[in-house]
Order: C-alpha cells, then structure tokens, then sequence
C-alpha cells in the first residue's frame, strides 16, 4: 500500500490524539496572542488550564457569525480580528462563497497556503492521483478556494495540471481530448454533466481517458459516485472541507468513509443535544474542526453545524486515522444546492425588498435525473400587465443569480396557487430525497 | 530513521536561519531563505514526536 506520509498515516490513534493535543495547545497559545477574536474569546483561560484531552472542550466553539463580526469595522482591512499574522505575510486572498451571509474573507500567508496544500496532497494520495496523471480542472477559480488547493496539490503530489476556466463545457471535452488528460477534479453535477455533452457531441464518456476523479463541492451519495464510475469506466473519489476549515477528509482506495487528515486537524464528532460528548462509531455527530497548523487564521473549535456519521479507525488501506462514515446534513436550513450553499433566507430578503409587486413565493428544489434545479413559484400584484409578469420574471431571475451563484427557474402562478400561511410559513420544499 | 530525519531538518534550519541573517540586504536571497524556513514548519509538523510541547 502507497502512503503520502507513511510515517503519520499509520501512527496508532493513541499517539496520533497524543500528538493533536499538543498541537491543540501550540495554536491555543499562539491565537490568544495573534488574533484580536481569540485575545478576547479566551480572555481569564490559559493553556495551563488544557490539562487532559478533555479539558480541549472547556474551549469555546467558534461560529461562522463571529467570524463575520470579527471582520465588520475591524482593522486591519479586510480580515480584521481574525488575522494571525502581519499583515504583510499575507499572500493570498480567498473568501467563502456568501450565500449564507457577508462573506468571510480568509488571509493565507505563504506558509499556511503551503501547509493547506500539504494537507491537500494527503487527499489526492489517497485518492490515487499520482506524477502519471494528467489533470484537468474544469472550473474557473476565482476567488474560492477549492480549485485553488487543487491545483497547487495535484503539482505538489508530481501531477500535471490544466487549469480548465474560461471555457464552456463542449470547450472542455475538447480540452480533455486535445491533451488527453487522465484525471479530473468537480463537482459530481458537473462531471456528469460533461460526460452527458459528450454524449450529444456523439462521444463516449468512456472514451476520454479519465481514469480519476475528485468529487469537490457538493455531496457525493454513493449511487452517484458508482454511476460517475460506470459513465466514464473510471475510480471517483469524495472529500470534505471548506475555505474556514480546509480539505480535512478523504477517501481512500476502499472507498469505505472519508479519513480524517491526521494529526492536521482534529475533529471532534459531538453529540447533537448537547454538543459535549464524543458519539460512539455509528452514531451521528456535529462536526468541530480545529485545523492545527494554520496560523495566518487561526481557528479553534470551529463548529460546522455539519452532522456525520463516525466511523471506525480502521480501514483495508492500512491507514489508522480516524474516519467519516458518512456526511448526513446540516443541523440548520441551508442546503448545498450544484456545490453552492443555498439559503433560503437570502430569496426571501430578495424578494422582501426588491419584488413588491410579489406576494407570495416557494421555493422548490427537485432533482431531474442528477440535476439540481431550483423553481421560485411566485404570485404577483393583479395589477400586473402581461409585459410587467415579463420584467418582473426576467430581472428576479438575474437578482436571484446574482444573490445565490445559482441559476433558478421562475414559474409564475395564478391569483390564490400558492399556499397562504397563519403560523410558520412553509416556503421552502427540497423534494430531493422524496421519492 | 524518523530521528535522523528529525535531526537533519534541525541542521537545516539553522542554515536557512544564517542564510536568511547573512542575507539581510538582498531581497532575493532572505526571501528565498524564508521560503525554506516555511518547508521546515511543514516538515516538522509532519514529523511530530507524541507527548511533546513543541513541535
């Protein structure tokens, strides 16, 4: 069996949470006296107060929103109170993607980038991504992180990388052909959707050569992993992470769970009443995540509001770490709709205060085929001419892809089609899962 | 091995450190001094010894 680090990635787990603990300790010392959050989060506790594994649960979550607190009308611009080094040791810039909210804006320094990536190579390891493969990046970056630790990975593990931006979808089958490239990172959705262009352009999924795929953005159910697998002939892969956190978990060639990346970060699986116990193997639990090298962001018991199943430490790949068995939901109302999270809330505060001539909406999410597809049923003022129902269509549509990252279907409903509520309101259907 | 491995990174961090020291006015040579000293973090943190305080 081929490790990236062989030396950390069989460690027994006893060392392995010895070596995490004493880590935890180096970046509670190191954030109390860097960051202007953590000097005033962990204000009248010190690290001698850290005197046993449990005592790391005395530490405070950290939550998105205080994140963004923490950046509003804090210097040093943008990133605020959260910044853990100089700013001039900052080197790259990368937000969250906003749906939820004000976006985070996330410093990295050259060592943290460097230190993300390294935690990255362990995924694309796992994953089989090796110096042979030629990969393909079928998106355009931008600002957002995951492509970026892709890329930087896929070099640093020996493969070769065709960044895949800027290009329509037909452009990139091309591009796959034209170089022959081996391997792939995307979204399952859009996987699949390239292979389906394929398809229509008269070409064989199976034909392009792609021998790997990293499943990155949106969940990976297991039946879609296997039919991305029987549509291009390939291994597809999934991981976790996000842009506070990192890439923390990935799964290996037993394609049994997701490993958590150790001793780079520790993760706690806690209990979902009380968010204080450790659940047992086979129970769900929220994620907390404690990336443990990171210093330009230092960030302590981050809670993810994400809930898992835990799994079992060991695995037929030989690795010791932890692992998640599955990533079941999130504990709130956001969902990740093609990749991107999707709050509801962010419709209603559109339509609330730009569509007054709207007077009631649902917003529906279905699955056609594989497809995620959003329809925002509206009921409009009577008042409203047939080239006004036009308009107002046309520029919700364009408001609404501004506001998510989401391409969203408008269906306009007659006078008294939608449901009126007394109490709490129902707008909001996902009938993916409904059979 | 891991200890040899250990006690090499330890050697050349205190090269990169004189490098970075030596080099004070060139621009080129500390930066890329720095970036070595960067690679040192890492490869301490992926060389970790249980039951210590520091890495």
């Amino acid at each position: 069996m081929e490790y990236w680090n062989p030396y950390t990635e069989t460690l027994p787990q006893e060392k392995l949470a010895s070596i995490e603990f004493s880590y935890f300790k180096n970046l509670f010392s190191y954030a109390k006296s860097h960051s202007a959050l953590y000097r005033d989060k962990l204000k009248g506790m010190e690290v001698g107060d850290i005197k046993t594994f449990d005592d790391i649960k005395k530490v405070p979550f950290t939550y998105k929103e205080e994140l963004r607190k923490w950046q509003e009308n804090v210097e040093p611009f943008p990133y605020g109170g959260l910044l853990g080094v100089d700013i001039k040791d900052v080197c790259t810039f990368r937000q969250t993607s906003g749906t939820t909210g004000k976006p985070v804006y996330v410093p990295e320094s050259y060592e943290s980038w460097q230190w993300r990536i390294e935690s990255w190579c362990h995924i694309l390891y796992m994953a089989g991504f090796r110096p042979r493969h030629r990969v393909f990046l079928p998106f355009g970056y931008n600002v957002y992180v995951a492509f970026w630790e892709a890329h930087y990975a896929a070099e640093k593990v020996g493969c070769e990388v065709i960044p895949g931006g800027a290009l329509d979808t037909k452009g990139r089958v091309n591009k796959i052909i034209e170089l022959k490239a081996n391997a792939m990172t995307g979204t399952p959705t859009y996987c699949l959707n390239i292979a389906q262009e394929a398809m229509n352009m008269g070409i064989d999924p199976k034909s392009l050569g792609i021998e790997r795929i990293l499943g990155a953005g949106e969940p990976l159910p297991e039946a879609t992993r296997r039919r991305i697998e029987e549509t291009y002939g390939c291994h597809m892969f999934d991981h976790i992470g996000s842009t506070e956190t990192c890439g923390y978990a990935g799964m290996c060639e037993a394609k049994k769970g997701l490993h958590i990346i150790e001793p780079f970060f520790l993760i706690e699986l806690l209990d979902r009443e009380t968010l204080s116990k450790e659940v047992a193997e086979g129970k769900q639990g929220v994620i907390v995540i404690t990336p443990l090298g990171r210093r330009s962001f230092p960030v302590l018991r981050f809670n993810t509001m994400d809930v898992a199943i835990k799994g079992p430490s060991n695995c037929d790949c030989g690795r010791t770490s932890r692992k998640l068995m599955e990533i079941v939901g999130r504990v709130d109302d956001i969902r990740k709709i093609r990749g991107v999270l999707f709050s509801p809330k962010t419709i209603e505060q559109l339509i609330r205060s730009e569509f007054p001539d709207i007077v009631e909406f649902e917003i529906v999410v279905t699955r056609e085929d594989i497809m995620d597809e959003i329809t925002l049923r509206i009921e409009a003022t009577p008042k409203l001419g047939k080239d006004d129902i036009e308009n107002l269509t046309k520029r919700l549509k364009e408001r609404a892809k501004i506001k998510t990252n989401l391409t969203c279907k408008v269906k306009v409903e007659p006078q008294g089609g939608l449901p009126r509520y007394d109490l709490k309101a129902k707008r909001f259907k996902d009938m993916r899962e409904v059979k | 091995m891991m200890d040899e491995i250990r006690k090499e990174i330890r050697n050349i961090e205190k090269s990169a450190e004189r490098l970075k020291s030596l080099a004070k006015d060139n621009n080129a040579i500390r930066k890329n001094a720095e970036i070595i000293l960067t690679y040192l973090y890492i490869l301490k943190f992926i060389t970790p010894v249980w039951g210590e305080e520091d890495q």
